[in-house]
């Protein structure tokens, strides 16, 4: 059993604790996030999920996405939410690790956990996390960029329009694009991200290496990681948790928008103008005015027609007796 | 003092609470503290796991799911004339009414998400061989209801997404021999999906099959008590006893932590990818290109592929190629007999569930991109 805990394979130390401190870590980060999300000061773009994973799976991406944003101009996304949540994850990390790293001691390594091994896991794991995922990052992106010209030439080539009359049709040249540049930039992927755990599994060990193995036998080891993770008093903590619950309930729906944050284009609605208020009165009186002064306006138009016709009728008079006169 | 102090006259002193008094009349009643020993100190071999929350986050999404969809129908109108506009309504005017729709529209697919999750962890951990048979066809069962929750609430916003993802959706389910064709008239209604269809995909997602989801879960409660938990698959007697512990308070807490953090996932989407409806529904497509919610994607660009063409090619896409794949799932338990639950013990089964995953990303991806030349 001892041989077996001694020759335990880095990737396996390190895939151990980073699993579980990213889970232990991730949740506490998400209620961060969801806050940041309805206060809008989070706007994340198409890699969301990418930016999930950089900024919340991981503890030893902290220091890796801002370098990756400045050297290769990945852009995650907008506000100041980003940063409030790179600097809140940072203390997280350190208490899921601790967390974590301790209960992997005991139980697994059967040694002493040392103090402040949260801290000291975080910072070393960070540090070559800085270093190591730019370079993951940078080696994926060219690989896949080239395999995927690779895969679109290979598509082309002639034997396959012979196959088929008009070429390969387009859900199997996907699928097959797909799966020649996928295979390759995932194989890459899965590589350097085991070298990568290998890494901080050595880290781990090189930090087990000065601890003092445990007195205590099995049962006695699993009481001490297990009392470390579920305190003694259930009732405090049972409250405690129902009253941050409660706050962030009551902030959360403070923050939400009433309305939708995301009015779209095509929903707007078209400006409808007030129709003026009907006073029946008012109503009566304009048109009984306007009535009588339509009248006014037509008994003009006569009296002027009437007034036009005697004129002409005298005009027509005075030409006939002026052809009569000798 | 001391004395006095624990003298029975001092003890019958105490006066209980209203709480205590309340907690005794129940008791009294329905056997309260019975039923609370009986739900929380059933035994977990090898202690509680992270991996054991799927089931109590997929009742935590249903629950989540019963309340956001009342909420819902407050405004909701199931006719053909009005259900676009009222969800419109519901989007631009109601209080808040934009993100509970987005809650529930993304509840759905975290739903989906987290039945394949269980689903994997019981294939993986080889929990679905003898004593717990019934209770894996019952999941399997289970899993059917999800999905067509899943399809007929895609109907009812009647927006074009919906109307053709249902179009097809029906037009599958008519190539099933002998009952396709009862099947696909019943949900249509008429020869096009119409107020017939609507009334009908909407009975189906809020009476029929939430009934059936609480009798089925409640039948699958049922057979996991009586065929209790089957614990890790590695480690040695020793260590198993060692860990073993009740389900309250260490499950219990694991399980809150995953509901807690479901929760904030399904808030986060709903705030980042708030739900916005295309036109309402029209006999034309026009420039729109049906397609299926998320989750049936790699199905859909799986039935692209010229294999699939054809009469007799889509009756094996569309019918055969499931029910063989479903009727496999329901035989599993009786043809792997093997009691070794240890997955890296199972290179058939491991490497079976690896395709099926890689086969399901790859078709998901493929199909976003065909989507992508399309448009």
């Amino acid at each position: 059993m001892a041989e077996e805990r001694d020759s335990m394979s880095p990737t396996k130390i390190g895939f151990s604790i980073l699993w579980s401190a990213c889970w232990t870590g991730m949740v506490v980060k998400s209620v961060f996030v969801v806050l940041l999300l309805t206060m809008g000061l989070v706007h994340f773009e198409g890699r969301f999920g990418l930016a999930v994973v950089m900024l919340l799976i991981s503890p030893v991406t902290v220091f890796a996405v801002p370098i990756i944003m400045a050297v290769f101009g990945a852009h995650f996304g907008e506000g100041i939410g980003i940063e409030i949540l790179f600097w809140l994850s940072i203390p997280v990390d350190i208490w899921a690790l601790g967390l974590v790293g301790r209960t992997f001691f005991l139980e697994r390594l059967r040694k002493e956990p040392p103090d402040g091994l949260g801290l000291a896991i975080w910072w070393r794991a960070a540090l070559v996390g800085a270093f190591f995922l730019p370079a993951l990052w940078g080696a994926v992106s060219f690989v896949t960029d080239n395999a995927i010209t690779a895969s679109h030439a290979m598509a082309e080539i002639e034997s396959l329009r012979q196959i088929f009359d008009n070429g390969l049709p387009i859900a199997e040249r996907i699928g097959l694009e797909l799966t020649i540049w996928g295979t390759i930039s995932s194989a890459l992927l899965i590589g350097l991200s085991l070298i990568g755990i290998s890494i901080f599994g050595q880290i781990i060990r090189r930090i087990s290496e000065n601890c003092k193995p445990t007195s205590e036998n099995y049962q006695g080891l699993i009481t001490r990681w297990d009392l470390m993770r579920v305190p003694t008093d259930q009732g405090l903590l049972l409250g405690s948790l129902a009253g941050v619950g409660v706050v962030m309930s009551l902030v959360f729906w403070t923050l939400l928008p009433v309305t939708t944050p995301h009015p779209h284009d095509c929903c707007k609605k078209p400006e409808v103008q007030g129709e003026p208020v009907f006073k029946p009165a008012e109503a009566l009186n304009k048109n009984a005015q306007r009535l009588a002064l339509l009248t006014a306006q037509v008994e003009a138009m006569e009296q002027q027609k009437e007034k036009g016709k005697g004129k002409a009728e005298g005009e027509t008079a005075k030409d006939s007796s002026a052809k009569t006169k000798p | 003092m001391d004395s006095k102090r624990s003298s029975p006259a001092t003890i019958s002193d105490h006066h209980p609470s209203t709480m205590e008094k309340l907690v005794a009349f129940l008791d009294e009643r329905v056997g309260l503290k019975e039923m609370q020993a009986k739900m929380l100190n059933e035994p977990i071999p090898g202690g509680s796991r992270w991996a054991y929350v799927f089931g109590s986050i997929l009742l935590f999404i249903f629950a989540m799911q019963v309340l956001t969809g009342t909420l819902l129908m407050f405004y909701y109108v199931p006719t053909a004339d009005h259900a676009w506009a009222s969800t419109q309504f519901i989007i631009h005017d109601v209080d808040y009414g934009w993100f509970i729709l987005g809650y529930h529209f993304w509840g759905s697919s975290a739903m989906v998400v987290c039945v394949i999750a269980h689903m994997s962890q019981v294939f993986l951990w080889g929990a679905y061989k003898k004593p717990r048979e019934l209770l894996w066809i019952v999941g399997l069962a289970l899993l059917g209801v999800v999905i067509t929750f899943g399809f007929t609430g895609y109907l009812l916003p009647w927006d074009q997404r919906a109307f053709w993802a249902t179009t097809v959706g029906v037009e599958i389910l008519d190539k099933t021999p002998i009952i396709g064709d009862f099947i696909a008239r019943f949900l249509k209604g008429g020869p096009t999906p119409g107020q017939m269809t609507l009334s009908r995909f909407f009975v189906l997602h809020v009476m029929i099959l939430p009934a059936a989801l609480m009798a089925l879960a409640g039948l699958h409660l049922f057979l996991f008590r009586v065929a209790a938990p089957a614990g890790p698959f590695t480690g040695t007697v020793e260590e198993i006893k060692a860990k073993t512990d009740y389900f309250f308070p260490r499950q219990i807490w694991k399980d809150m932590v995953g509901m807690a953090f479901v929760f904030c996932s399904i808030c986060a989407l709903a705030l980042w990818e708030p739900v916005v409806l295309l036109d309402e529904a029209a006999p034309d497509p026009g420039d729109y290109h049906p397609e299926p919610e998320w989750y049936f994607l790699f199905y859909f660009q799986l039935l692209r592929l010229k294999l699939f063409a054809g009469e007799f090619g889509q009756f094996m896409g569309a019918v055969a190629l499931p029910v063989a794949f479903m009727a496999l799932l329901v035989a599993l338990p009786f043809i792997d007999k093997d009691p070794e639950r240890n997955i890296f013990k199972r290179p058939i089964a491991l490497i079976s569930w690896i395709a099926i995953m890689v086969v399901i990303v790859l078709f998901t991806v493929a199909s976003v991109i065909n989507r992508e030349f399309l448009d």
